[in-house]
């Protein structure tokens, strides 16, 4: 197991699709934030009506627009950097090296995931430390208490984004497909916000982390919370079964 | 160390083997021929395992596929249709992650001597010629020094020279005690290092094709005329 983490860890060390979704979801972060607090601050009357929360410039009002930009953009970046995981040793043709090997295909899987889970584990880390600094670029000195927690739940809600986008790696192993599986992706941000307008809200896995974060954690109860975590672990469970019983029969 | 015994498989679009029989022992290289879509690649993905035999049993080591410890696998070696080489990943490091995999001990520095590879170890496989990615699949699926070998089109791309080279390295394997099945199309390649040929036509494996005789390629393309016209008449019949 310990062989086949090394080995993924490498992979998505070495590409490009690692460096850039990294880069992207980070450095897009700083960019939007930037850019709203640059209206806001220029008196950008349609900017601000449309920020809503987000228009006020002290921590509450950047933390506000940090969660809303989160909750779309970590599911896309990292249910792409999870598609190209999973997808690319099909479209590469790489599958057919990782079979008859000592490492079950089970293991393989859930090292692949075990490996995304550090890489989300580092990018949630580095958005929340860019929203800190931005925030102190800014001039709004040191974070409150209240401040404190939000920053918290921009972390965990960026976590519970990469949990929420692995039946992305399900897709891509049944479809044999990364397109397939960044359109899933998609599926994915479009269900959540669909499950958000109808009112499905906290009972909605997809949609739960996101309006945790965005509410201050007034909207949704932590079993609501914890149910998008169990979803998580089924889907892993679903994702290393589909490994175990891979077969290139197509 | 490998045995087939009355395997068969379909495809869902149709396309399928069935009735395959065969043995492969130790220190022996069989080599698979057809044309192109009779087969030969299924036949392999069934003895390693990529798709399961609707009937019949694949035996690898005296133990049935299906209840092989997986462990055994670290004493195979196979490339089946495209390398083992990560575009984004240099010959090194590709050759270090398939050693980790097989759970082999240090081997990449003498696969790369042994394979010719050393002026382009350190380049990304993406920037590699064909024959070159071919040389680093099958440095490789060799490099643990695997008991059971199985070689789906291995002198696919490879210049004359590494053709000579993967000749002499499946001799000197076999020799060793080692079983390798290899697949090609080109007759005058298997006859200079197969014990034995088998020939496969439409899914089935129709017999054995005597190398030491002259004119390989006539006495080739007749035995799968006179299958075709066998299995056309018998059709007929029904």
């Amino acid at each position: 197991m310990i062989a086949a983490i090394r080995v993924e860890a490498l992979k998505l060390t070495r590409s490009l699709v690692g460096v850039v979704a990294t880069l992207a979801v980070v450095g897009g972060m700083f960019a939007l934030l930037g850019g709203i607090v640059w209206g806001i601050a220029g008196g950008n009357a349609e900017l601000i009506a449309q920020a809503g929360p987000a228009a006020a410039l002290d921590w509450e009002g950047l933390l506000a627009g940090a969660a809303q930009i989160t909750a779309v953009v970590a599911v896309l970046c990292f249910g792409i950097v999870l598609a190209w995981i999973f997808g690319r040793e099909f479209t590469d043709g790489t599958i057919t090296g990782l079979f008859a090997l000592p490492i079950s295909r089970g293991r393989i899987a859930l090292a692949k995931l075990a490996v995304y889970a550090v890489w989300a584990s580092l990018v949630s880390v580095a958005l929340a430390l860019g929203v800190l600094i931005l925030g102190l670029l800014f001039g709004y000195g040191p974070p409150s208490g209240d401040a404190w927690a939000a920053l918290g739940r921009l972390w965990a809600l960026a976590m519970l984004s990469a949990a929420i986008a692995i039946p992305v790696a399900w897709v891509a192993t049944v479809a044999r497909s990364v397109l397939a599986a960044v359109g899933s992706t998609l599926a994915l941000v479009v269900i959540a916000q669909v499950g958000a307008l109808i009112g499905a809200g906290g009972w909605m896995p997809l949609a739960a982390p996101a309006l945790w974060a965005m509410s201050g954690g007034a909207a949704v109860t932590p079993v609501q919370l914890a149910l998008t975590g169990a979803c998580a672990l089924a889907s892993v469970l679903v994702v290393w079964t589909a490994w175990v019983r891979l077969q290139l029969d197509r | 160390m490998l045995s087939f015994a009355d395997v068969g498989f379909r495809f869902r679009g149709g396309a399928s083997v069935a009735g395959l029989t065969f043995r492969v022992e130790p220190g022996e290289i069989v080599a698979l021929i057809g044309l192109n879509g009779v087969g030969k690649t299924t036949l392999m993905r069934l003895a390693l395992g990529m798709v399961r035999p609707e009937h019949g049993t694949v035996r690898l080591f005296d133990h049935p596929l299906a209840a092989m410890p997986v462990r055994l696998w670290a004493k195979v070696g196979a490339l089946i249709e495209v390398p083992l080489a990560y575009p984004e990943l240099t010959v090194r490091q590709n050759l270090h992650i398939s050693r980790l995999l097989h759970g082999a001990p240090d081997c990449v520095d003498d696969s790369v001597q042994t394979w010719k590879l050393s002026g382009v170890v350190d380049c990304r496989v993406r920037r590699l010629s064909l024959g070159n990615r071919q040389r680093v699949g099958l440095a490789a699926a060799l490099q643990h020094d695997p008991r059971v070998i199985v070689l789906d089109e291995p002198s696919n791309s490879l210049d004359p020279a590494s053709v000579i080279l993967l000749r002499e390295e499946l001799t000197r394997r076999a020799q060793e005690g080692a079983a390798i099945v290899v697949s090609s199309h080109h007759l005058d390649e298997v006859s200079r290092i197969a014990d034995r040929v088998l020939l496969m036509n439409a899914g089935r494996l129709i017999g054995e094709l005597d190398t030491a005789g002259s004119d390989l390629e006539r006495v080739f393309f007749e035995r799968i005329r006179h299958d075709d016209e066998q299995r056309d008449a018998a059709e007929s019949a029904r």
